[in-house]
């Protein structure tokens, strides 16, 4: 830029002092071409905002929470110990309401109630009945009965076993069950989608 | 923004044509959205059923009924096989052992469950649709295996396959019925 011009635009005195100038556009401002200009400033061009159109986005939203409703269940949700990683099953059924005896490294819980420890019954290395669980589901089964006078009792129990428990624990809950009146014993896993055929 | 138009609205009446106000209602099903979202339960759980047949002492007021048993097969975990053992009573009918493939990550037993569905054809004595009995199968594992080696193979065992008809309709169930040996 010359230093006339720059002192006509501008206003400044001295054409070769540095000064701040007011912010804006620069690029190709100077050219003196009707073209250029039109270009620069956008004259004839596509407007830059855009119009959304309500109907199909209220239309989309009102599908997705009528999908999100239906899939909702509000009593689906299991409570799994934050301690146990369930492994994973394919050949499964789905979940029933019975009591949840879950096992981790550490202890034995009969419907979140501590009800032994783990590591005793590995320490012990043979399979042995757990008192405390025999007693809490004795003692869930007698309350089931007093409610339910005229139906069979069902017997079915749920078990939330670690991962990386050993087999020895898990026969010795498994057994301890069974002597406390739940034969039909179920062990909560994830389940794995099965391959296509 | 947008309108309900429904008509009418002569001189000096009060118009009908309403204007509904669009940003609340969309605020309104964002927020159910998200609150659907957030509180979805995204895994899923299911269980794979064992069954703890105790047998209790004989019932003297009741006549033993002289019944052949029943073929049972039984599934042994050893370190490098699996050996299944179909016994009737004391007698072994058949025997027969697949290697164990040492698993990483996936624990899954594929060639096993094919031959325990080969096993169950061969030798499985309730195939019959309306039979609602299952053939029984008892897991003898060590007592330090792990867990998930012990589910893989039960989910192996409920591979196998067939229909039963329950409640007036044709369903797939396990052909097998699982127990743990006890010792």
């Amino acid at each position: 830029m010359s230093g006339g011009a720059s002192k006509a635009r501008h206003g400044h005195h001295d054409p070769h002092a540095h000064s701040i100038h007011k912010p804006g556009r620069r690029l190709m401002q100077a050219v003196p071409l009707n073209f250029v200009f039109n270009k620069v400033h956008g004259v004839g061009a596509r407007s830059v905002s855009a119009s959304l159109n309500l109907t199909a986005f209220i239309d989309f939203l009102i599908v997705t929470v009528i999908f999100l409703l239906m899939s909702f269940s509000a009593s689906g949700e299991m409570i799994v110990d934050k301690n146990i990683s369930l492994p994973q099953a394919e050949n499964v059924q789905e979940v029933l309401d019975a009591p949840m005896v879950a096992v981790n490294g550490n202890q034995v819980l009969v419907n979140g109630t501590p009800a032994g420890s783990t590591r005793a019954i590995e320490d012990v290395g043979r399979m042995q009945k757990v008192d405390e669980v025999f007693e809490l589901l004795k003692r869930q089964r007698e309350m089931w009965k007093s409610f339910n006078p005229q139906k069979p009792f069902p017997g079915v129990a749920i078990l939330q076993v670690d991962e990386n428990v050993s087999a020895l624990v898990v026969k010795s809950v498994f057994q301890t069950a069974a002597f406390a009146g739940y034969p039909n014993i179920s062990f909560m896993v994830r389940r794995r989608g099965k391959p296509a055929q | 923004m947008a309108g309900v138009d429904v008509g009418g609205g002569g001189k000096g009446k009060r118009q009908l044509n309403m204007e509904i106000n669009m940003i609340p209602f969309i605020d309104l099903l964002m927020v159910t959205i998200m609150f659907l979202l957030i509180t979805a339960v995204w895994v899923s759980y299911s269980r794979i059923n064992a069954n703890a047949q105790i047998p209790g002492p004989p019932d003297p007021t009741k006549e033993i009924d002289p019944k052949a048993p029943e073929k049972v097969l039984n599934l042994h975990i050893l370190d490098n096989e699996f050996k299944l053992v179909w016994k009737q009573g004391a007698t072994v009918v058949s025997e027969s052992t697949i290697e164990r493939p040492r698993l990483q990550g996936d624990f899954k037993y594929d060639d096993l469950a094919a031959k325990l569905t080969q096993e169950w054809t061969t030798h499985g004595g309730h195939k019959d649709q309306s039979d609602k009995v299952l053939d029984q199968a008892i897991l003898h594992s060590d007592n330090k295996l792990i867990f998930k080696d012990v589910i893989a193979v039960i989910d192996a065992l409920y591979n196998a396959q067939r229909d039963m008809m329950v409640d007036g309709s044709l369903k797939k169930v396990p052909a097998f019925n699982m127990s743990f040996s006890v010792r």
